[in-house]
């Protein structure tokens, strides 16, 4: 019978250590069981997970009753992609002899997606921090800018075609107004980009310029993504793991 | 694998693709769902371009873009759940994570960085040094063609930067991050090397003068067309829709893992300037990424660049050493090619030969 506390995996941190780390890894580690189907083997469990740890970029080696594995690069079609290192092993189940009940299989995985998309949200309050700083450190040369503006506003005339199949007519440009519309910098967003910066600039508020307000809604997201993701990815595993054993 | 030659290239030797419409499989389904999935990207599309053609001044500005561009990627997604093109390609929490990050950079910090030396900047030092002033006439063209031709002024100048990027070392090293992802999402289109997704947005857009209404019409491009390079679903796009504009079917063969496929289809909306310049190529690929499927990490994705960079430096300062230590010593010996990972895509393409 193989009895592996269940806060030891390797590669961790020394024991001495760890005990600090215990009252926060919760984080980034995810720790379970999973009861084996009656009169399932160590062997046979472990025969029936194999698969799980041949994918793309993960090792894995087993000693008796407990296997472990580390995934390196691993790729988004990987079950198990969100974990990089872990240790499973049997319990109640004595080797090479068929587990009755009360056998389960534990869990102890490492995932350090979890632990970057718990610190996200740090990091874009960061960003929403720094565009204020800028903002107030540029406040002086923006109202220069606003200066320029007032000398060119011409309100630019509709071509005769768009007058007569109804267009709107444009207005003078509004100082407030946020006529920049830029959008994220991706390749899918690429028409928007960079266009507007003419329009753009010129007709902008500075407090608008440097708004932290995408900022903190990032942060928000990902604060609302790790606690999605630290209780769905719990159950996914268990869920996969549970399936694995049972064979379907 | 034998391949199948397009022209003069043979595409499809070093990883499975599907070349020609004929053999990309069809939407699946009842003839309510076969309609939805056919007409869905050119209602879209010239919705889009009516919305924003009619919009009142009070509501066509950017801010309104902005929520139609988000309510849009989340339309999208949910399509990606309903009919996805590639099951192997269906978003988990990891990737969404990761794909967000990026689109938060691209909202945040990247936006900072490209207000003070993006192509805005740039344009308006250009303008400044040579005493040139906008092109103001540009303001008197009817409001579609001014759309359409700053999406394609746009697009012409991204097919350029993609494809001198594919071509030379110095810009594929920031590049090749983004080839790395194994799966097509909506939101990939933003994951690859800052560095990257600064030069690909650079643009000659700020020469122009053009009334905002136009820009939101040039948007629409981006946003309904675009859009569909990195999604994962099946469409039954219309004939003259693939012939003009970007598909994933296009796209998923630039990203795929047989070589020869990834040098085709650069452009970002109008694929039919891959068609003027001979770099296009139907069909479709499921198996995506680079060294076989590697995904990178984040830390990687955001080093990659110039770690590989240093190692092609110091890999070409040592050869060269040995090249003038045997041309002193007078041996003739033969020299060492570099690792296949630090050449350049033509260098990584005479190897895998």
């Amino acid at each position: 019978m193989a009895s592996i506390p269940a806060d030891t995996i390797p590669a961790a941190p020394p024991p001495a250590r760890q005990m600090n780390w215990r009252f926060i890894d919760w984080i980034w580690h995810v720790r379970g069981s999973v009861p084996l189907p009656a009169g399932q083997s160590s062997e046979e469990a472990f025969a029936r997970l194999d698969p799980l740890f041949g994918e793309y970029g993960t090792t894995h080696e087993r000693r008796g009753d407990t296997l472990t594995f580390s995934k390196k690069d691993q790729p988004a079609q990987d079950k198990m992609s969100v974990f990089d290192r872990g240790m499973l092993w049997v319990e109640g189940a004595a080797e090479g002899t068929l587990g009755g009940t009360g056998a389960v299989l534990r869990y102890h995985l490492v995932s350090k997606t979890l632990l970057f998309c718990f610190c996200l949200p740090l990091l874009f309050i960061g960003f929403g921090q720094l565009t204020i700083g800028l903002g107030k450190l540029e406040t002086p040369a923006a109202e220069e800018d606003k200066k320029k503006d007032d000398k060119k506003d011409v309100v630019p005339q509709l071509n005769p075609i768009d007058k007569w199949l109804g267009a709107p007519a444009p207005e003078k440009p509004d100082k407030g107004d946020d006529a920049k519309g830029k959008d994220a910098k991706s390749k899918d967003a690429k028409g928007t980009d960079g266009k507007t910066k003419d329009a753009k600039d010129k007709s902008k508020e500075p407090d608008k310029k440097h708004s932290p307000t995408a900022a903190y809604v990032f942060a928000g997201i990902f604060a609302a993504l790790y606690a999605i993701g630290r209780v769905l990815e719990d159950r996914l595993v268990k869920s996969l793991l549970r399936k694995r054993l049972a064979g379907t | 694998m034998d391949g199948v030659r397009v022209g003069n290239r043979l595409i499809g030797t070093q990883a499975p693709v599907t070349i020609g419409w004929e053999n990309v499989p069809r939407v699946e389904g009842g003839p309510v769902k076969q309609f939805v999935f056919t007409w869905f990207q050119p209602v879209m599309l010239f919705g889009l371009i009516l919305f924003w053609y009619y919009a009142p001044n009070s509501i066509a500005k950017a801010s309104t873009a902005i929520g139609i561009g988000i309510g849009f990627k989340i339309l999208l997604m949910s399509l990606e759940w309903v009919n996805p093109r590639f099951r192997s390609w269906q978003l988990t929490w990891k990737e969404l994570v990761i794909d967000l990050f990026y689109v938060g950079l691209g909202y945040t910090v990247l936006r900072m960085i490209d207000g003070y030396i993006g192509d805005g900047p740039m344009t308006e030092a250009v303008q400044h040094w040579f005493h040139w002033e906008k092109f103001g006439w540009f303001t008197g063209l009817p409001l579609l063609l001014q759309g359409f031709l700053i999406a394609f002024l746009f697009d012409f100048g991204q097919y350029w930067m993609h494809r001198g990027m594919h071509n030379w070392y110095p810009l594929w090293l920031p590049h090749s991050v983004h080839h790395y992802i194994t799966q097509l999402n909506i939101n990939k289109g933003a994951v690859g090397n800052p560095v990257e997704l600064f030069l690909i947005g650079l643009g000659i857009g700020g020469f122009f003068d053009f009334l905002p209404r136009a820009f939101m019409i040039a948007g629409a491009f981006g946003m309904a067309v675009g859009v569909y390079q990195h999604i994962n679903v099946r469409f039954n796009s219309p004939r003259w829709w693939r012939f003009l504009f970007n598909t994933t079917e296009h796209h998923s063969l630039h990203h795929s893992q047989d070589f020869e496929a990834t040098r085709s289809n650069y452009a970002g909306s109008f694929i039919f300037i891959d068609r003027m310049f001979g770099t296009c190529i139907d069909g479709e690929a499921e198996l995506l990424g680079m060294e076989g499927g590697r995904r990178m990490t984040v830390r990687e994705q955001m080093t990659f660049p110039f770690t590989e960079g240093w190692k092609s430096i110091k890999a070409r300062r040592e050869r060269r050493a040995r090249e003038r230590g045997r041309d002193l010593s007078g041996e003739g010996e033969a020299i060492d090619l570099a690792p296949a990972g630090l050449m350049a895509p033509e260098g990584a393409a005479a190897a895998a030969a």
